[in-house]
């Protein structure tokens, strides 16, 4: 039995315990003159396959991470970067303009710019 | 059919030896048979790496085929994975959703399973509430008890949880749940089964976790307590030390020490006492010889080696005191004043041993506390009966576990003094066996030449028994060994008579009685008639218990009757006994008026008193022989034929015609057929009922006789004369033939009872009958008797 709490203890320690069905992606949020920008760890996934909608404070991110074959008569030795859907929210302090971000993919990170209320006024 | 339509897919399958994995969780899994190795490879090839987790009925089983596997599993995707060497691989698989497995696709390399999602219903209701908090309540003691210091989050992440199948998998992920457990949790039909079925799990555990504390705690509590004793007593020591105090062991020993120079002990003991105690000193006070002697030596210091109680040899006073606590046994109580006579003379002689023998209930034992009362002696008595072990008598040697000092040593230091009255009862049943024979033991306590030095095996030094009063009683002297038999003086205690008994209820029972309950004498009276009644009736015996228990059944009938309002003073007289005691008892033999030919009336003693009892004989035409009924014992059985041969033998003397007799065969019978009956002393009664037969001439009705005969025709004395004669009066016979050589006994018979009768003093055969049987014709050899 200790045994198998250690291993939950481990995995509740390191966040990863809640698991989702879906996997997230690591996140920056900075403060801008106008709003918000918000960077998100999302290499490998096409632009097509990412979609951003804002819901109040909600910021949600989501998509899916198709891996693919790299060559013919290739398998895997090991893997760790999450494949298939992902999805992360970012709740932010104050409300924002549900049609004004704007999406940049630059490495492998998408940029998301959101821009405020308050500060359009 | 269309796979998007009904939901259903194709995937590589992975079987799972002994665990279940659950939707929601994500687990480490180690893989490495071949074919699983295969499944995961194409399921990590697959865009989606999505795969199939099933677990195994049997975990024994190396190639599963359908039946070997559950029919519900979970569809997981595999988050992670490394291979530290080519055989085995390690991923970690996030469970996604249950699901059916429909069909198992067997194939080479790798199984697959098309299968269906299995979602559960959404179910809602205050019972699901209730019971996903009864559950976090229960998991927080469980993971408590399981690792009291685990982190206060894991609590707050259950409490997190608010899917309450989700909450289900995870505890039950968390808790080592039996393989097949955890599959019927992933198998149930609704939340609700499952929070039920985890609720009973989680409560299981719980117990044995709790159990295992305890257990745990105990141990520790246990051990705890044993070094908190160890440290107190260093402490202790220290404290001692510190102001200048001995410990305890060493007080106990200066105590012992002290003790011994105060003590008058003999020169050899005390160097014996002195050696032993230096020894105690040494010994460390866990060593289990440390108690034992220790033991020996406060025995050593409280056994009475020189105290002595002083004589009180006045002679007056002493009858007084024997005649205050029993009435009669003349005898006995003459032989003590001469003993005490003899000490008061030289206070150096040395204690009588004597031995009382007796029926029961004669006051043997009492006898000797009033000795000792009279002698200003401690008492002390013990029973030996039954015992068998000589070491009780004469104690263990020390070096035996559980030694004890015998009870001889053990009754001097009970009384303090060495020269105490020690009684010891019923030395006729002493038991022997292997283990010894405590008789040969009591030979030399009992023997004043020896008992001057009379060693226990635990005291193991010579102690002076020779100033003790021994008394031993008895009931029979048949049993006793005769080197025993030899060393003591014999003082018999013959039962009462019912003169004597009438008297001690008088003096002793009734007052007694009354004291017993609580009724004074103005209250209720016993006439002597009733007392005779119950004497003779009710009771039946040498001693007098049965007498008081009757005389209390009667004081508690009169208790009654007061309780219940009866004014008047009680007296009980004969025809009320039937009443409170019920119908008689006993019916002493009367006398019969007329005898028939062939009857004579003899006389019988027992350990109650004497009886009368008749000898018939008849005689049986064309029997042969001699016949004898009624319980005769051997030696009885022997003086009838004598007392038949020789009355055959002297036929003409008699003017009986032997010819006609010579077809003739004769029965003796002795009632009551029941009593076993023994002795010699029925001889003359039998050859009076045979010549009585022979001549068919009856004998004299009013006439008893006893005494043995002999084939030359000679009367020899008998035992128990005062029984006897005691018993034909109460039976109303007036006349008694004896042998002569009994004439001296009459001076025990009371002399009231003497007056009344008239005795006849036989010296042969010839005597008897004249004096029995009238009618029967006078051999010219005989003389009348005196």
């Amino acid at each position: 039995m200790s045994r198998k709490v250690e291993t939950v203890l481990f995995f509740a320690a390191t966040q990863q315990f809640v698991a989702q069905t879906c996997w997230r992606p690591l996140a920056d949020v900075y403060r801008s003159r106008d709003g918000w920008v918000v960077k998100f760890e999302l290499p490998g996934v096409g632009r097509e396959d990412v979609q951003v909608t804002i819901q109040g404070c909600r910021l949600v991110v989501s998509g899916i991470r198709r891996d693919w074959i790299l060559e013919q008569g290739c398998a895997y030795h090991a893997m760790e970067i999450p494949y298939g859907r992902f999805e992360r929210t970012i709740e932010l302090p104050c409300g924002m303009e549900p049609q004004r971000f704007q999406l940049e993919f630059r490495d492998g990170l998408l940029l998301v710019r959101v821009a405020t209320e308050g500060e359009q006024r | 059919m269309n796979e998007q339509e009904t939901g259903t897919q194709t995937l590589p399958l992975l079987p799972l030896k002994s665990t279940v994995l659950f939707p929601y969780l994500l687990m480490p899994l180690s893989v490495g048979r071949k074919a699983s190795l295969a499944a995961v490879a194409a399921a990590l090839a697959a865009e989606e790496k999505e795969i199939v987790v099933v677990a195994q009925k049997d975990p024994g089983v190396e190639e599963p085929g359908q039946d070997d596997l559950y029919t519900i599993g979970t569809k997981a995707v595999v988050r992670k994975m490394q291979r530290p060497n080519e055989h085995t691989m390690e991923l970690l698989v996030l469970g996604l959703e249950r699901v059916a497995i429909i069909r198992v696709e067997t194939g080479e390399p790798y199984q697959r399973a098309r299968v269906r999602p299995l979602p559960l219903p959404e179910d809602t209701s205050p019972e699901l509430e209730a019971l996903r908090r009864a559950l976090i309540d229960l998991a927080g003691r469980a993971v408590a008890l399981a690792q009291p210091q685990a982190p206060p989050d894991l609590s707050q992440m259950l409490l997190g949880t608010e899917d309450p199948l989700r909450l289900c998998f995870l505890m039950a992920s968390m808790f080592s749940l039996d393989p097949e457990k955890e599959q019927a949790l992933l198998e149930t039909p609704s939340r609700l089964e499952a929070l039920r079925l985890m609720h009973s799990y989680l409560s299981h555990e719980v117990q044995v976790l709790e159990l295992r504390t305890k257990i745990a705690a105990d141990a520790r509590n246990e051990m705890s307590k044993e070094q908190r004793e160890y440290l107190l007593r260093q402490q202790l020591r220290a404290i001692q030390q510190e102001l200048g105090e001995k410990n305890p062991e060493q007080a106990d020993v200066e105590m012992l020490r002290e003790r011994l120079e105060k003590a008058e002990l003999p020169e050899e003991v005390r160097k014996e006492a002195e050696r032993e105690l230096g020894r105690l000193e040494r010994l460390p006070s866990a060593s289990p010889e440390h108690n034992v002697t220790r033991s020996w030596i406060e025995l050593v210091l409280e056994l009475p080696w020189n105290a002595l109680t002083e004589d009180q040899l006045d002679i007056a006073r002493a009858r007084s005191i024997l005649d205050d606590d029993h009435f009669g046994l003349k005898e006995v109580k003459e032989r003590i004043l001469e003993h005490l006579a003899v000490l008061q003379r030289n206070p150096g002689a040395k204690a009588p041993i004597l031995c009382f023998v007796g029926p029961p209930g004669v006051g043997k034992t009492s006898l000797g506390q009033s000795i000792a009362r009279s002698l200003g002696r401690k008492f002390e008595r013990m029973s030996l009966g039954g015992m068998h072990d000589e070491a009780e008598l004469r104690g263990h040697r020390r070096t035996y576990i559980g030694a004890m000092v015998g009870r001889v040593i053990q009754a001097i230091r009970r009384a303090g003094a060495k020269n105490p009255l020690l009684m010891l009862d019923e030395v006729d049943k002493l038991g022997r066996d292997f283990r010894g024979d405590p008789a040969s033991a009591l030979l030399e306590i009992l023997d004043p030449e020896q008992n001057r030095t009379f060693r226990d095996n635990y005291l193991d030094l010579p102690f002076d028994l020779s100033k003790v009063f021994f008394i031993t009683t008895a009931n029979s002297l048949d049993t006793i060994p005769r080197p025993l038999l030899d060393r003591m003086e014999i003082l018999r205690l013959r039962g009462y008579s019912e003169e004597e008994k009438l008297e001690i209820a008088r003096r002793y029972l009734i007052p007694r009685q009354y004291r017993e309950t609580n009724l004074a004498a103005e209250q209720c009276e016993f006439t002597e008639d009733a007392l005779r009644h119950m004497i003779g009736r009710y009771t039946r015996e040498a001693g007098v218990r049965q007498l008081e228990r009757t005389i209390g059944r009667v004081a508690r009938k009169v208790v009654l009757r007061l309780a219940e309002g009866q004014a008047e003073k009680v007296v009980v007289r004969p025809e009320d006994l039937a009443d409170i005691l019920g119908p008689e008892l006993f019916f002493p033999e009367k006398m019969r008026r007329e005898l028939a030919p062939g009857v004579a009336t003899g006389l019988a003693w027992t350990e109650a008193g004497g009886d009368v009892l008749y000898v018939e004989a008849i005689l049986l035409p064309g029997g042969k022989g001699l016949t004898l009924t009624g319980q005769l014992g051997e030696v009885m059985q022997e003086s009838v034929k004598a007392a038949q041969s020789y009355v055959w033998s002297h036929a003409d003397e008699f003017g009986i015609n032997r010819e006609s007799f010579k077809d003739y065969g004769i029965h003796i019978h002795v009632p009551a057929g029941a009593i076993p009956k023994d002795g010699p002393s029925a001889g003359v009664t039998a050859a009076t009922a045979l010549a009585s037969a022979y001549s068919r001439t009856p004998a004299r009705g009013d006439t008893a006789m006893t005494g043995e005969i002999t084939l030359s025709g000679l009367v020899l004395p008998i035992g128990g004369v005062k029984e006897k004669v005691l018993a034909a009066r109460r039976a109303g016979i007036r006349r008694v033939v004896l042998p002569k050589a009994n004439e001296k006994d009459l001076r025990e018979v009371p002399e009231e009872v003497r007056r009344e009768m008239e005795f006849v003093f036989a010296e042969r055969i010839e005597d008897v009958l004249a004096a029995a049987v009238p009618g029967l014709a006078r051999p010219h050899a005989a003389q009348p008797a005196a």
